[in-house]
């Protein structure tokens, strides 16, 4: 979408601050940025690249800018630099650039610590991030537990005025569709910014993005929370995909130097990955076993027969493929060891007891086990979190008994990550019966004899059971919310359906059949574009499912994800784990 | 011909002709006698003002013996008059700068403003430093936006730039050594944007030579023997030439650092009243009842005034003012020349010919037209420029219709042009007229802009014609409907709020995207509060409309329409905003039933307003939340180093924990945590005293599972006890961590006494688990014959590698899955994997 390169753009705009100076920059805008500006790039302009902690920084530069996220807590790491400097008289010239944009909170802050009149203040509006060719990140990834937990609903003005943005390039998008209170908050937000600041859209041209989805991550809690069996979900679920690369050991890679770490670029730049990366782990294994099979027969009929010019060319352009496939077979290699393991295929079958929901017992049971054997707390909240809301809630007695033994087994500090999770409605009492059996079977979301290697159904991401989230915008996208609004009522939140700009009049413009592709159609052949937004984050497998309802035949748009983070069910549940002590 | 009549009305100055033709006649004014006033006449057809003249004597017929200061528009019609009773002495100096404020310099250096309306804009200021307060203002020369002053002592001053809201005098550099108090007998000024310093310079007329004054220079300019001492100087519109008077009646024009460029000598060596700059082509000199206009040429052209005239330089000519009329002074256009001028045969002319022939049916415009065949667009394009400078309507209209005509025949020109010239005319037009009074010639109004026309109609209060032709050049109107609210807030105190309301919103609807908040706080200003706070409820942008609502005092609905944007950060404005205007109780209040205000409070406060949080909870009554508050204030407390090794610091953090748990204990629904907190508290204590007993700082902010595994890794069995009895611990956790710990020590010993204590209550499953783990085979074995499940035998058996007996079991447990999977598992082992299947094929299983 040349987004990237708009961004670039943008990145040197920081740089008119004349002469050498210290850059410091939050952390959680590193990655964002590194994969904007080239670091290198930085060097050449005279940059000292920082990370803003609390440890004031050692430099001798008389420009200090700072590159920060609008964050309150962030504050106080800039206050505590500057108070450092006072106190040793240094006297340095000091800018801070908020991304994306400056914020009363935070200036207030700098005013109540007296050192506001010493800053230059400057904002840097980036408020999208592209991840791939079909992925854009807002890099909120706080917004769900800072929405849910402390009510803070900054986010969705972020995701809203992202938005908006990209209507000022596309067009007004005509159909809003949204689910879940913060969905529909953003359309309404969204709509609110339509009138302040409209884009005015021609009125001929069909506009670039056809519908707009916004999903709550609160509606399907269920789908991050199970461990994803695609190669990147899987890759993310165990090695952590950090801004579209992963750190690991040389060694793994087959690169002999002791104890380095090497950074494996992910995206669908590398052809091989861009093959597999959406497919379900057990066919990974095998298409990469054919690979190298075939490539080793090609290599031995090379030796032993004459070719001709053209077949030689051939094979010289399969050689080319082959540190990609080398590559991605050290990786599956290594992934492979933590897949056999006993407690990993344990884990996967509870959690499929637990999405099957007929035995309440044996899943109350394991997660019973798994805190009494102490396991890595962010495990146990996952199937926690599962369970609890599939059950809608967990009976008083086993709530308040499962807490306690939580408390006694992981410390008394994780009081305040309870008290978040009951907050976000992860962790409860039950009140009501769970609907959880209705809505899977309305929306077929166990499919039972699942074929991961010749799929026709999003099912195989999780080898058997089809995200809640995807089925529902492959119901979106198919015939609206209409037909599912029963369904749509048992789950959290509530929903909506709009029109917009000149669409907003015109009355039989109902559903985004099959049929009615003709016309919504760009002028120049290319399918029009659905948008969806996960607000709170969305996991690999499920864009991978999404990528794979793309590519059925039948399909009348190309779809665009946006989302608030990248997320797994790891990461997810790590935000609301309250570090004190 | 009818071309004659036109081009008998020229002059010919050199080889150029001009015209002078009248742009009012009659002015709409009655009894003005220009030459009993001061008088200031704006460029680009702007507004004249008057006022008597009091360093002359003169008879008052039946009027006020009180000065008036009177402004009309071109055409005379008068726009406003106030009395001028203004202290400061004589008035040296009067002058419209470029947004047409009135400027006006008494002896004394104060500088009074006054807008077209004759309204006075405050403050006054004095152009003199405050130590030269006792020197006089004897000239002024005004430029754009600037003045420049020298009084009797012979300083200079200027101010740069009246726009400026605080306008500042600047001395310049003395023009005369010290002592010496020449005065100079002319001043000419070089505009800044004509000088290479950007700062303007100042040319006097001292003694025979010309000094230059810069802000800290002063460059003396050798004159051309003979010359000086200079009676008048006037710089061109360019700033590139001085045209000048000399002592002994010559006329003669120099360049800037005055290199002599041409002389005429004239007949009188009486210095002009007047000298002036007719466009850059010639030099108009004004004597009593003559004026001359001198060009390159040797022979001048002289006009007979019998009644006073004031030449008004405009860029393209000079209008002149008389009691009676007004004239413009220009060069024929070229265009105009070549249709126009007589037995012209150009094809312009025969084009302008054809059309009168094809007007009279005559046969001849054929032949007119075949003959210019070849120029044709270019005799369509003179008369399309002729008629821009006309300013005869009829005769632009025939001009234009001429045009039109050929361009019928004429294929290539470009057809906008007619049109584009016909909505200029139409402009033009409409404020030549007599009511609106702006005589615009088309080389000005390019000049002036069509943004500037508009703002100098809305600020003569034309509004509805400003609308008329900002919607006709396609132009935005919000600035004209902005302009008109406002404007009719300050003149309506009269009428009720929600009547004016009304008739502003039915214009302000008119124009999409409009400044509701604008013209509100325009209303505010005007202390319409309420009506302020009506107009910004129309305001779509909240964050416009957000901080006027706080300016206007309507917190309360800020807070609500920040709320409703949807932007923290406007939520966040109101917040601070009512903080600091209000008492903490009061602020509670207002925030308390709003929940994302509240929330946002809550998110600044925990970070940095600990205190002031708490007070916030317990005025509220949410003493749950102080608890966690001080509970998390304990673990605080912890961080500190000191806390920990039996230090007194540990008493306080207890001392909290204690507290916290007492006030969850207040609220029947937080019975669960008010637990917890007792029970960390107990912990705290228990963990301190081992702390002490071991003398090992390992316990503390450590589990209750980690704490007694700990104590038996010590080999402490009587403390682990404790804790479990102290805690209730269950016999399954106290299982799994027993065995956990004696398997972390590899104590195999003690955890073969442990298993045969009594039956576990867990199985023997743990026990497996802790082996295998441990990677102790043998170990395991003595456990995994114990399991009653075949299949976790199965399992168990498979993980350490024995195949026989794991496809035993799995047989036993007759599941054809389970043996799949087994095989699996041993799929590198072909001797394993044949036992598999032959026990899945006895099992009859697929």
């Amino acid at each position: 979408m040349g987004s990237r390169g708009c961004v670039r753009f943008r990145g040197i705009y920081v740089l008119p601050i004349r002469g050498k100076k210290c850059l410091i920059i939050d952390p959680k805008l590193g990655g964002s940025l590194s994969s904007i500006i080239q670091t290198s790039l930085l060097k050449e302009h005279g940059v000292e690249l920082r990370h803003l902690s609390a440890e004031p920084i050692q430099s001798d530069c008389t420009k200090v800018v700072f590159l920060v996220r609008s964050k309150i807590d962030l504050m106080k790491f800039i206050c505590s630099n500057v108070h450092n400097d006072i106190s040793k008289g240094l006297q340095r010239e000091y800018h801070v650039y908020f991304v994306p944009r400056r914020a009363v909170v935070c200036e207030k802050v700098l005013e109540d610590e007296k050192v506001h009149q010493l800053m230059t203040i400057g904002e840097y509006p980036l408020y999208v991030v592209p991840l791939d060719e079909d992925v854009l990140s807002f890099e909120l990834d706080l917004a769900y537990k800072e929405s849910q937990v402390d009510g803070d609903t900054s986010s969705l003005w972020h995701i809203a005025k992202a938005i908006h943005k990209l209507e000022f390039s596309f067009g007004v998008i005509p159909n809003v569709r949204a689910k879940g209170k913060a969905s529909v908050r953003v359309a309404d937000i969204l709509n609110h910014m339509q009138a302040e600041e409209p884009v005015n859209s021609p009125d001929m041209v069909v506009p670039e993005i056809n519908t707009l989805i916004l999903l709550d991550r609160e509606v399907d809690m269920v789908t991050p929370m199970c461990s994803q069996l695609t190669y990147e979900g899987l890759i993310d679920e165990f090695l952590h995909i950090n801004n579209g690369s992963v750190e690991l050991d040389a060694s793994i890679m087959g690169v002999q130097q002791e104890g380095k770490k090497i950074k494996v670029p992910l995206n669908s730049s590398d052809k091989l990955f861009k093959e597999i990366r959406d497919l379900n782990f057990e066919v990974v294994v095998q298409i990469l076993r054919q690979k190298a099979t075939s490539m080793k027969q090609d290599y031995t009929e090379m030796t032993t027969t004459t070719q001709t010019v053209s077949e030689l060319k051939d094979f010289v352009k399969k050689l080319n493929s082959l540190p990609e496939i080398t590559r991605h077979i050290n990786l599956a290699q290594h992934l492979s060891t933590f897949t056999s393991k006993p407690s990993f295929l344990g884990q996967l079958d509870m959690e499929h007891t637990i999405v099957e929901a007929q035995s309440y017992d044996i899943c109350y049971e394991y997660i019973e086990e798994m805190i009494h054997k102490q396991e890595p707390l962010v495990n146990v909240l996952r199937l926690l979190i599962l369970f609890s809301v599939t059950n809608s809630g967990l009976p008083k007695k086993h709530f308040d008994y499962l807490r306690r033994e939580l408390l006694h087994s992981y410390g008394f500090e994780h009081m305040a990550t309870l008290n978040n999770l009951e907050k976000a409605g992860l962790l409860k009492k039950q009140e009501t019966k769970s609907n959880w059996l209705t809505i899977k079977r309305a929306l077929q979301l166990v499919v039972d004899d699942t074929d991961t290697a010749n799929p026709n159904d999003i099912a195989y991401v999780f080898s058997g059971y089809a995200p809640l989230s995807i089925r529902l915008i492959q119901h979106a996208v198919r015939s609206g919310w209409r037909p599912i609004e029963e369904i749509l009522k048992l789950l959290p939140g509530p929903h909506s359906e709009t029109k917009r700009g000149r669409f907003s009049s015109s009355p039989s413009f109902d559903t985004l059949q099959g049929a009615s592709a003709n016309i919504d159609r760009a002028a120049d052949g290319r399918r029009s574009l659905v948008l969806v937004v996960f607000i709170g984050g969305v996991t690999f497998a499920e864009i991978s499912a999404l990528r794979f309802l793309t590519a059925q035949e039948g399909m009348a748009y190309d779809m665009i994800i946006g989302t608030t983070k990248i997320v797994s069910g790891h990461n997810l549940a790590e935000t609301f784990v309250e570090k004190l002590g | 011909m009818a071309n004659v009549s036109v081009a008998a009305e020229w002059q010919l100055l050199g080889d150029r002709y001009y015209r002078k033709p009248d742009l009012y006649h009659p002015l709409r004014w009655k009894h003005i006698d220009l030459s009993r006033n001061k008088v200031a006449c704006a460029p680009f057809g702007g507004p004249i003002a008057l006022i008597r003249d009091d360093s002359k004597i003169v008879q008052l017929y039946a009027e006020s013996a009180l000065r008036k200061l009177r402004i009309f528009n071109s055409a005379g019609v008068p726009l406003s008059e106030t009395i001028w009773k203004n202290p400061g002495g004589r008035l040296i100096g009067l002058s419209w700068t470029d947004d047409q404020t009135l400027v006006c310099i008494v002896q004394d250096g104060t500088v009074y403003r006054y807008t077209s309306h004759a309204e006075l804009l405050e403050p006054n200021f004095s152009i003199l430093g405050q130590e030269y307060l006792d020197e006089n203002v004897v000239e002024c020369v005004f430029w754009g936006n600037g003045v420049v002053c020298v009084t009797d002592a012979c300083k200079v001053f200027s101010i740069a730039d009246f726009k400026s809201k605080n306008p500042r005098p600047l001395r310049l550099a003395d023009p005369a050594p010290e002592g010496i108090e020449e005065l100079p007998h002319c001043v000419a000024v070089i505009e800044p944007q004509y000088t290479m310093s950007g700062n303007v310079e100042v040319l006097l007329a001292i003694g025979d030579g010309v000094v230059m004054v810069e802000e800290d220079e002063v460059q003396p300019l050798p004159l051309p023997p003979g010359d000086g001492p200079l009676q008048k100087m006037v710089v061109s519109g360019d700033g590139r030439f001085v045209a000048s008077f000399t002592h002994d009646g010559r006329m003669a024009v120099y360049s800037t650092r005055l290199e002599k460029i041409f002389e005429y000598e004239c007949e009188s060596a009486l210095p002009p009243e007047q000298l002036a700059w007719c466009g850059l082509d010639s030099v108009l000199l004004y004597w009593d009842d003559m004026l001359l206009m001198v060009g390159p040429s040797d022979e001048p052209v002289r006009y007979l005034y019998d009644e006073p005239i004031v030449l008004i330089p405009e860029c393209d000519g000079v209008r002149i003012l008389s009691n009676s009329s007004i004239e413009f002074l220009q060069l024929v256009p070229n265009s105009t020349v070549s249709i126009f001028k007589i037995g012209s045969t150009s094809p312009a002319a025969l084009l302008y010919d054809a059309l009168d022939h094809f007007d009279r049916r005559s046969a001849k415009a054929d032949e007119n037209l075949r003959l210019i065949r070849s120029s044709l667009s270019e005799a369509v394009e003179a008369c399309v420029d002729a008629a821009g400078h006309e300013f005869d309507v009829s005769r632009q209209r025939t001009l234009l219709r001429a045009a039109s005509y050929g361009q019928a025949f004429c294929s290539n020109f470009h057809r906008d042009r007619i049109q584009e010239m016909c909505k200029t005319l139409r402009v033009l037009n409409a404020v030549r007229s007599p009511e609106i009074g702006i005589p615009l010639s088309i080389q000005q109004y390019k000049l002036l802009t069509p943004s500037v026309l508009i703002g100098r109609l809305i600020n003569a209060h034309q509004h509805l014609l400003a609308l008329r032709i900002s919607d006709y050049l396609g132009m935005n109107q919000e600035v004209v409907i902005m302009h008109w609210a406002c404007s009719k807030i300050t003149a309506s105190l009269a009428i009720p709020d929600a009547t004016l309301l009304e008739i502003l919103l039915d214009k302000l609807k008119l124009c999409k995207g409009i400044s509701y908040a604008a013209v509100a706080a325009h209303a505010d200003k005007n202390g319409r509060r309420k009506l302020a706070a009506m107009l910004v409820e129309h305001e779509p942008r909240s964050s416009k409309q957000v901080p006027l609502l706080l300016s206007i005092g309507e917190e309360d609905t800020a807070l609500i329409k920040a709320t409703e944007s949807g932007d923290t950060d406007l939520v966040y404005l109101v917040l601070f905003h009512i903080l600091q205007k209000r008492q903490p109780l009061e602020f509670f209040g207002m925030i308390q039933a709003r929940t994302l205000a509240r929330d946002l409070f809550i998110n600044y406060a925990r970070c940095y307003k600990h205190e002031f949080l708490k007070d916030f909870f317990l005025s509220t009554g949410q003493l749950q939340e102080v608890a966690f508050l001080l509970w998390k204030e304990s673990w605080e407390l912890g961080k500190n180093p000191m806390a920990s090794k039996g230090s007194p610091l540990h008493g306080p953090r207890i001392k909290l924990t204690e507290k916290a748990q007492s006030l969850f204990a207040e609220t029947k629904e937080h019975t669960f945590e008010s637990k917890a907190a007792e029970e960390h508290a107990k912990l705290l204590r228990i963990q301190h005293e081992l702390e002490v007993t071991t003398k090992q700082a390992i316990f503390v902010d450590s589990s209750i599972s980690d704490t007694i595994r700990t104590c038996i890794v010590l080999g402490n069995h009587r403390a682990a006890m404790k804790v479990k009895t102290e805690f209730k611990v269950s016999e399954k956790r106290w299982y799994w961590l027993k065995i956990f710990a004696l398997a972390t020590i590899r104590d195999w010993e003690a955890l073969e006494k442990f298993s045969k204590e009594k039956r576990p209550p867990i199985g023997y499953r743990p026990f497996v688990e802790a082996c295998i783990e441990a990677d102790e085979k043998g170990e395991s074995l003595k456990y995994i014959p114990k399991l009653t499940d075949p299949r976790e035998r199965a399992e168990s058996y498979a993980r350490i590698g024995m195949a026989k007996e794991a496809a035993d079991a799995a047989s036993q447990a007759k599941d054809g899955e389970l043996l799949g999977r087994l095989k699996l598992t041993f799929a590198q082992n072909a001797a394993a994997s044949s036992i598999f299947d032959t026990l899945r094929d006895r099992l009859g299983v697929s």
